[in-house]
């Protein structure tokens, strides 16, 4: 299945829950035509570098998802008929996006695990730095 | 003083090449902002440096962080 990466700025007026709400909408429209969610980022508020229906500032958020192909028009029908949404832009991964993406998610992988040893390494290295207290003492 | 002074033609290279960059995202406007004059005109070829093949995706990337707010079409001329 193509993956598709879709972005929308919504008022930055709205309130958590309501922002939450619309993420949650549109998840739901592309889970409804067999999709999957993959990642969703949220940008949070930003300075919009022109005034969209005088509106300052806006709220991004990006959701990657997996998909047959229905879902695009789908969600375009919701985003031209959401007044909450002031900008959208949805697109398909070609094959230099999907290469620097797969790279992505390796890099975060990695970053998982390097994490979790961390962890878990973390108590060990504490009773080094003591003892090196002690003798710097 | 010799008119005639031959100045060597600066090799221009190619940063998304020289940096063996393949994609070149419209989420890091900051990047794009290097390529852009002070107007918000996309700097031509000749004078950036670009290949080809990265000033036609470097010129789409700079339209979609247009559309998206994240670059201005116009920036403000002061006066």
């Amino acid at each position: 299945m193509p993956y598709y990466e879709t972005i929308f700025i919504l008022d930055s007026l709205l309130t958590p829950e309501e922002i939450d709400k619309t993420i949650q909408q549109v998840q739901n429209l592309i889970e409804k035509s067999d999709g999957k969610v993959l990642n969703i980022d949220k940008w949070g508020k930003r300075r919009l570098a022109y005034e969209i229906q005088k509106k300052q500032y806006g709220f991004y958020v990006i959701i990657e998802f997996e998909d047959k192909g229905a879902s695009p028009a789908l969600l375009e029908n919701e985003y031209n008929y959401n007044d909450k949404i002031l900008r959208y832009l949805t697109y398909r991964f070609d094959k230099k996006k999907l290469r620097q993406w797969e790279k992505q998610q390796q890099k975060r992988k990695t970053e998982k695990v390097s994490k979790k040893k961390v962890v878990t390494e973390a108590p060990g290295d504490d009773k080094q730095i003591m003892t090196e207290d002690k003798n710097a003492i | 003083m010799d008119k005639k002074t031959f100045k060597p033609k600066k090799k221009r290279i190619c940063r998304f090449c020289s940096a063996g960059e393949d994609y070149i995202d419209f989420k890091d406007e900051k990047r794009l902002v290097r390529f852009l004059t002070e107007q918000g005109k996309i700097i031509p070829r000749r004078t950036s440096g670009n290949c080809a093949k990265h000033q036609r995706q470097l010129a789409n990337a700079v339209k979609r962080a247009r559309h998206l707010a994240l670059l201005p079409y116009i920036a403000d001329i002061p006066r």
